[in-house]
């Protein structure tokens, strides 16, 4: 692909509100991960990466309509960083129609049905949505948060939801390109965002995939995934100059299994060449790879075997996990934003929580963030359905 | 502006339950009755997994498995899919909703993997053992387009052929006050790049021309079909489907973002 850009950016977690807090929490070694305190949820022992700010974070009286977990969500990150400011100068550049949008989410604000429904069935009469057709549409249906967000910004170009389990965010970033490169818009904003809600704590908890601790990416001892809310957003403009490109995408389907991934992780395997073939580039141009590394057993056991198979034992790889939790449908633009930042910053970070790196894994994963010298990084984004999406990012020739 | 290829072509619908049935459901200015789609049972899902698929997922593969008719299983294999829904599967939300509603939550693990949106692709890519691309995607009434659009992307980035399948489904009595569609509905488009030496056995499709897009030319829906179809956004393919089953050219306008709508030309 034509390489593109990435004019602006900014990202929201579990360690802090805007790209600043992040790397500042990741840089100090401090996780976001908590016990579960998310009280609609409140009986499962698990550790969550929760965004306080947003239950602080009341949505304007102009878009009432849209006020639920995961739109706050994404206002919240839309309001740092400047990136509103780099929209509207996109949106000048261009013209307002001529900027897409296209963001992942897994379950959009499904949480202000789940707990209408729940108010219902327990009879309880106070507070809460109703059941209704601009719930529905405004808050739950998946292109309510794209819907908003397009709104949000006074863009009027072409729009999409990408929604294919924990890769939406890092497919987001092909859309766009091909939806550029096809003539559909000139500019796009990419993101993801996804919030806390009753069906994937309660959906991971019944494939026992949660963790009782807080999340250990690659560690010997790890027993599962944190969940995690984050919304991210990147400005992708051929006509802005920025030290960070995105030079490739790849994707690839398992044809495995709808929960599990491929043992040798085949798939995974495929999307990274092709990534790389994207990108032109060969697996020796790779500096550092962002693991999807989520802390479950298989995923992690099979991601590994897929990245010896392509890139052999020495590429330094770590997970971001154990710092901001599963973020599911934002997971992606979260492990690309992380690409970004390590890029910026001549940074690798290391892999938080993990303290023994399991003895059957073979990549050089890296345990303690240091500074370290990039031309090139990977980030990996795979998900239920066996859906796989791996990024190449490249400083700026 | 290149032009697409319609090189393979799928309807599951009421009262459609093929593309045969299809076109002769359009072909005619039909008055008979639209029956009810029996259960579903794609032959390409392995036993286990056409047990686990709901309805909405065999619904949108029967489509899918229309369209790609006649190509080897390599082929398939290696074909590429996109998938569009406005609202995904009303059976598997309902069912969560009231197990997440139970004083002791519990919810079945193929219930929690049969609700992630890209089931369909999913269970579509097991059953075909298709391992290229696959993507999902959702805009609301635009649902259809945006599909489209990826799809063309795809083909204009690969100049390869793109498996487009396109479904929504009816929501189950307890979420009537959403006001979702009454009648499941999908279609599947094999795309290709158009070359001068064929591969568009059902017909082209493109951007219009520079002429105003007041010139409508697409013949109007029969109101039966846009009353039963009513909120199903893979039913806006339904004027595509009339134009190639009645072999006519036809400039098409398609519900799109905001309430506006967006123009595209067919011709046979």
């Amino acid at each position: 692909m034509r390489s593109l850009p990435i004019a602006a950016s900014t990202m929201t977690n579990a360690c802090g509100v805007g790209t600043r807090q992040v790397l500042r929490a990741m840089q100090a070694g401090v996780s976001g991960l908590r016990r579960n305190d998310f009280a609609p949820a409140a009986a499962l022992a698990t550790w969550i990466g929760r965004v306080d700010a947003v239950d602080a974070s009341p949505m304007p009286a102009e878009y009432a309509a849209y006020d639920c977990r995961n739109n706050r969500l994404a206002r919240l990150a839309l309001e740092q960083d400047g990136f509103v400011a780099a929209v509207r100068g996109a949106a000048q550049r261009h013209g307002a129609n001529r900027v897409g949008v296209f963001l992942g989410t897994t379950t959009s604000g499904i949480l202000a049905t789940e707990l209408a429904y729940r108010a219902i069935v327990r009879q309880e009469t106070e507070g809460g949505d109703v059941l209704s057709k601009e719930l529905y549409q405004c808050r739950h249906n998946l292109f309510a948060t794209t819907e908003f967000v397009r709104a949000y910004l006074h863009l009027s170009g072409t729009a999409a939801t990408v929604s294919t389990a924990c890769s939406s965010s890092a497919k987001v970033f092909a859309t766009a390109a091909r939806a550029i490169a096809a003539d559909d818009c000139d500019a796009a904003v990419v993101g993801g965002v996804d919030s806390l809600a009753l069906s994937t704590l309660y959906g991971f908890h019944s494939l026992e995939l949660l963790s009782r601790h807080p999340c250990r990416p690659c560690d010997g001892n790890r027993d599962g995934i944190s969940i995690g809310e984050a919304a991210g957003f990147a400005l992708l403009d051929p006509a802005a100059s920025s030290a960070v490109h995105l030079e490739g995408a790849g994707e690839s389907s398992d044809a495995y299994h709808m929960s599990s991934p491929h043992p040798e992780g085949a798939g995974a395997a495929r999307a990274m060449r092709s990534a790389l073939h994207d990108a032109t580039v060969t697996a020796a141009d790779i500096d550092y790879i962002n693991l999807h590394g989520t802390a479950s057993r298989p995923n992690d056991a099979a991601e590994d075997r897929a990245i010896l198979s392509v890139f052999g034992a020495t590429t330094p790889v770590s997970s971001s996990k154990g710092w901001t939790g599963h973020t599911l449908g934002a997971a992606g633009i979260m492990g690309a934003l992380v690409a970004e930042l390590a890029l910026r910053q001549q940074w690798m970070p290391g892999t938080q929580n993990c303290e023994c790196v399991d003895p059957a894994l073979a990549c050089n994963v890296v345990l303690a963030s240091q500074p370290w010298r990039m031309r090139r990084v990977l980030c990996n984004a795979f998900g239920f359905g066996g859906t796989n999406c791996s990024l190449v990012l490249g400083i700026a020739p | 502006m290149t032009t697409l290829a319609i090189a393979g072509i799928g309807v599951c619908a009421t009262g459609m339950i093929d593309w045969t049935q299809a076109r002769s459901v359009l072909e005619a200015d039909m008055q008979t009755a639209l029956d009810p789609l029996p259960r579903l049972a794609p032959e390409c899902l392995p036993p286990v997994e056409r047990r686990r698929a709901n309805a909405t997922t065999r619904l949108a593969i029967s489509a899918a498995m229309q369209a790609v008719e006649g190509m080897l299983p390599e082929d398939i294999a290696q074909l590429p899919t996109v998938f569009s829904s406005s609202d995904g599967d009303g059976d598997v939300l309902a069912s969560m909703l009231v197990a997440l509603a139970q004083p002791q939550v519990v919810l079945s693990p193929t219930l929690f993997h049969n609700s992630v949106f890209n089931a369909p692709a999913g269970y579509w890519s097991i059953g075909s053992r298709a391992h290229a691309a696959s993507i999902t995607v959702s805009a609301g009434a635009a649902s259809f387009v945006a599909g489209l659009r990826e799809a063309r992307g795809q083909v204009l980035a690969r100049g390869a052929p793109v498996l487009y399948i396109a479904f929504d489904a009816p929501f189950p009595a307890a979420l009537a006050s959403f006001a979702r569609s009454a009648e499941p509905f999908a279609c599947a488009l094999r795309l290709q790049p158009a070359t001068e030496s064929g591969g568009h056995k059902y017909g082209r499709i493109d951007r219009p021309g520079p002429e105003r897009a007041e010139d409508e030319r697409d013949e109007p829906l029969p109101s039966v079909l846009r009353r039963r179809f009513f909120a199903n956004s893979a039913a806006d393919a339904l004027p595509l489907l009339l134009a190639i089953a009645r072999r006519r050219r036809a400039r098409i306008a398609f519900p799109w973002l905001d309430g506006s709508r967006l123009w595209l030309d067919y011709a046979p």
